[in-house]
């Protein structure tokens, strides 16, 4: 039960910072900031990894592989265009 | 010994978790978040690298190669995707999302042997149900956004009484999960993202157009989610709290989204009545832009020239603020802004660039854009920052924005933009509008602003209009063209000018063109163009001309390389890529009718799909019909030229000028 209450602890902890942090990102970085947390929101890359750390057979281990694969997917191309996305502002010389 | 102690202290979790926040925090301005961006990159690869290290991989052959797969196919999308796009891309990533988050509960829910404590498992559950309803609501956005399904929001009879039904089946499914023995999981589980998918269909296609940056901000949240609940069963609380952050990202953006139309989030989910039926969503999309016959008498009714008014105001202003909108994305025009900014800036006067925090189709869409132009992102203000300038400005330029800059907003109540917060163009000393055509934006509300005295409207598509802004400003001899010297030649000129600008050029050669005798001009012009390093094709219809194969004959003579016709299947999909479709007098083949009217004596028969094209110029004789008699809607598009007369001397004129042009 206590390990419940220090998970939901992090759950409001990070949601909180998270809001706090994040309201103060100007419009302007609107569309990188959603592209970025796209990419992190794929971090159920972990909970995937964990599966694989069991003996899994057939279907669960199909399974398993797609959602390795939407995940990389994810993280990669969210942080890849992200990166690209920032390149394109420029400051005046 | 003392290296697991290490890793499996639960410090190095804060760590990561520090470390990713850290990088979210760098996110004030483009350079910081840049930084911050490889920060959160790197706190997500060392999470990766620490659970393997903590738990061991038990088939790394498969884990390597599906890791590769994914990886290289989110890189290329990376590296190839172009900015328009993003709004689709970044929707799509959002179901990638979902789809890990749900199978990863429903793998973890259903295994064999494991029980899970209740809160744990109604955390896996709603993991299940979020993350395939997530998953599948995006895919339909990322349809709408990029175009390939409609981007209108679809009703369907009940619809609110289907999606009630539907999430209460999901809770009863979920309810009875509990109660039920532990082999009969899969198959409610089943059902439940079933079920769920189909939730998120259904919610998803009623929303479009405009509401467009509410949804995809509110699926950023609902991934994130997701992410969170799945990480609840598998108690990991790296995951927990990566997806709690990006929720509380998502809820932001969604908020600020819906505070920016003054609308509640709920009203976007379940449409009232009276806004859908008036809405007006094709306004700005070219693809469906019939009514342009009533556009193109505006432009030449008024006493002078409007884009010499145009050139002359902004030769005159100091002080510019441009605001962009959708219709910009949709034109591709920001170039061209971004061309007419560096002009104004050159000429030392002061060029800003108003921000609405719902322009373009996600939040932030327009500062992407037209950064990737290289504007530099000091330009670009955000409303509240610029709205109190707008008084004090000699000239505002708007392209391809409606709602955001109709004073209605302000002035008249009861209408689905009362009380949104708008940018006060009206308040400035004079508007250019540079928007498609005088229609009522996504609301649906009559724009006031194009009805006032100091408004210029310069309807047509932006990448023209203000290219040819642009030309006008920088020739600074605005005003001393004689407006009569100028028309009658002006529809060449800006033939021509379509013409050398296009990259591809497809030729379309009819009856017509055999009757002026003019396939020797078209070949000219054909070769001309490739000099100018122009791809140019001939689509071929089957039943051009007088018998089978009879244009083939007529460009061999005309000594046209025969690789460059192309038969009807082939070029059809080309068509949409093209800058430029040439007609020669061709009609009934180009006819769009036949696919859109039933029951006429065209109705059904395969034709060129000309209409795709960016720009058509039509070199036929005169506008009426062609032998079946159809009357051809293609000649009034907005985006079509009509050179009308005898199709020898017509495309002669336009080799000349063409030829003047490149020289």
């Amino acid at each position: 039960m206590a390990n419940i209450l220090l998970l939901i602890g992090v759950m409001l902890f990070s949601f909180i910072i998270g809001y706090i942090l994040i309201s103060r990102v100007p419009q302007l970085l609107h569309t990188p900031l959603m592209s970025m947390t796209n990419a992190i929101s794929a971090v159920t890359i972990l909970g995937v990894l964990i599966l694989f750390s069991k003996d899994i057979e057939g279907i669960e281990k199909l399974l398993a592989c797609v959602a390795l694969a939407t995940a990389s997917f994810n993280i990669i191309g969210g942080f890849a265009i992200t990166d690209r996305m920032l390149t394109y502002f420029k400051k005046s010389k | 010994m003392g290296l697991n102690i290490i890793l499996n202290n639960s410090l190095i979790d804060f760590l990561i978790i520090f470390i990713l926040i850290y990088g979210i925090s760098r996110f004030r301005n483009p350079p910081g978040a840049k930084v911050g961006n490889r920060t959160a990159a790197f706190a997500l690869f060392s999470a990766v690298l620490l659970v393997i290290a903590r738990h061991g991989i038990h088939d790394p052959v498969a884990v390597v190669i599906t890791l590769l797969i994914g990886s290289a196919a989110g890189l290329y999308l990376a590296k190839t995707v172009n900015m328009i796009q993003i709004p689709a891309m970044v929707a799509f990533q959002h179901g990638a999302g979902g789809v890990a988050a749900f199978l990863v509960s429903f793998v973890e829910l259903t295994s064999v042997g494991k029980t899970h404590a209740a809160m744990n498992e109604i955390s896996g559950i709603l993991g299940l149900v979020i993350g395939a309803a997530t998953f599948s609501g995006s895919m339909i956005a990322s349809g709408k956004l990029s175009n390939k399904l409609k981007q209108t929001p679809q009703n369907i009879r009940f619809h609110s009484h289907i999606a009630l039904a539907v999430l209460i089946s999901i809770i009863a499914l979920g309810a009875m999960s509990f109660h039920l023995p532990q082999q009969q999981d899969k198959m409610i589980f089943v059902s439940m993202i079933v079920l769920s998918a189909a939730f998120g269909v259904i919610v998803s296609i009623r929303i479009g157009g405009a509401d467009m940056p509410v949804l995809i901000s509110f699926l950023n949240a609902s991934a994130g989610l997701a992410a969170a609940f799945c990480g609840m069963i598998i108690e990991n609380k790296l995951l927990i709290a990566c997806g709690a952050t990006v929720t509380a990202s998502g809820s932001i953006l969604t908020h600020v989204m819906c505070k920016a139309m003054n609308r509640k989030l709920i009203w976007i989910f379940i449409p009232r009545k009276t806004v859908t039926a008036k809405k007006a969503p094709g306004a700005k999309n070219v693809s469906t832009a019939v009514t342009a016959p009533r556009a193109v008498k505006d432009e030449s009714k008024s006493p002078s020239d409007p884009i010499a008014t145009a050139a002359r105001l902004a030769l005159e202003a100091d002080n510019v603020i441009i605001i962009p909108g959708y219709g910009m994305a949709i034109a591709q025009a920001q170039s061209e802004v971004a061309a007419f900014a560096k002009l104004m800036s050159e000429m030392k006067k002061k060029v800003r660039f108003a921000i609405h925090p719902v322009a373009g189709r996600m939040p932030g869409h327009m500062n992407v854009l037209l950064a990737e132009a290289e504007v530099e992102y000091e330009m670009l203000f955000e409303m509240d920052d610029i709205n109190q300038d707008f008084k004090h400005t000699d000239l505002v330029l708007i392209v391809g924005a409606c709602d955001v800059v109709n004073p209605s907003a302000i002035s008249v109540e009861g209408t689905p933009i009362s009380g949104m917060p708008i940018l006060r163009a009206n308040d400035s000393k004079n508007v250019i509008c540079c928007n498609f055509d005088t229609n009522p934006g996504y609301s649906g509300v009559r724009n006031l602003l194009y009805e006032m005295d100091k408004t210029i409207l310069l309807l047509g598509d932006a990448k023209q209009t203000v290219g040819r802004l642009i030309e006008r400003v920088r020739s600074g001899v605005a005003e001393t063209i004689p407006e009569d010297e100028k028309k009658p030649t002006s529809n060449y000129e800006k033939a021509a000018q379509t013409l050398t600008s296009a990259k591809s050029v497809i030729i379309v050669p009819g009856y017509g063109m055999a009757i002026a005798q003019a396939q020797f001009k078209v070949a000219e012009m054909a070769r001309l163009l490739e000099k100018n390093n122009t791809v140019v094709n001939f689509a071929v219809h089957p039943v051009a001309g007088r018998m089978p194969g009879h244009m083939h004959v007529l460009l061999a003579e005309a000594e046209v390389d025969y690789e460059k016709l192309k038969e009807m299947d082939v070029i059809n999909p080309m068509f949409k890529d093209a800058d430029v479709v040439l007609v020669v007098g061709a009609c009934d083949v180009i006819n769009p009718s036949a696919i859109r009217i039933e029951n006429t004596p065209i109705s059904g028969m395969p034709v060129l799909s000309v209409i795709d094209a960016k720009n058509i110029l039509i070199c036929n004789y005169d506008e009426k019909p062609g032998y079946s008699g159809v009357d051809n809607p293609l000649y009034r598009e907005r985006k079509t030229t009509c050179l009308f007369g005898d199709a020898r001397e017509t495309i002669t004129k336009l080799i000349s000028l063409c030829s003047e042009t490149t020289a």
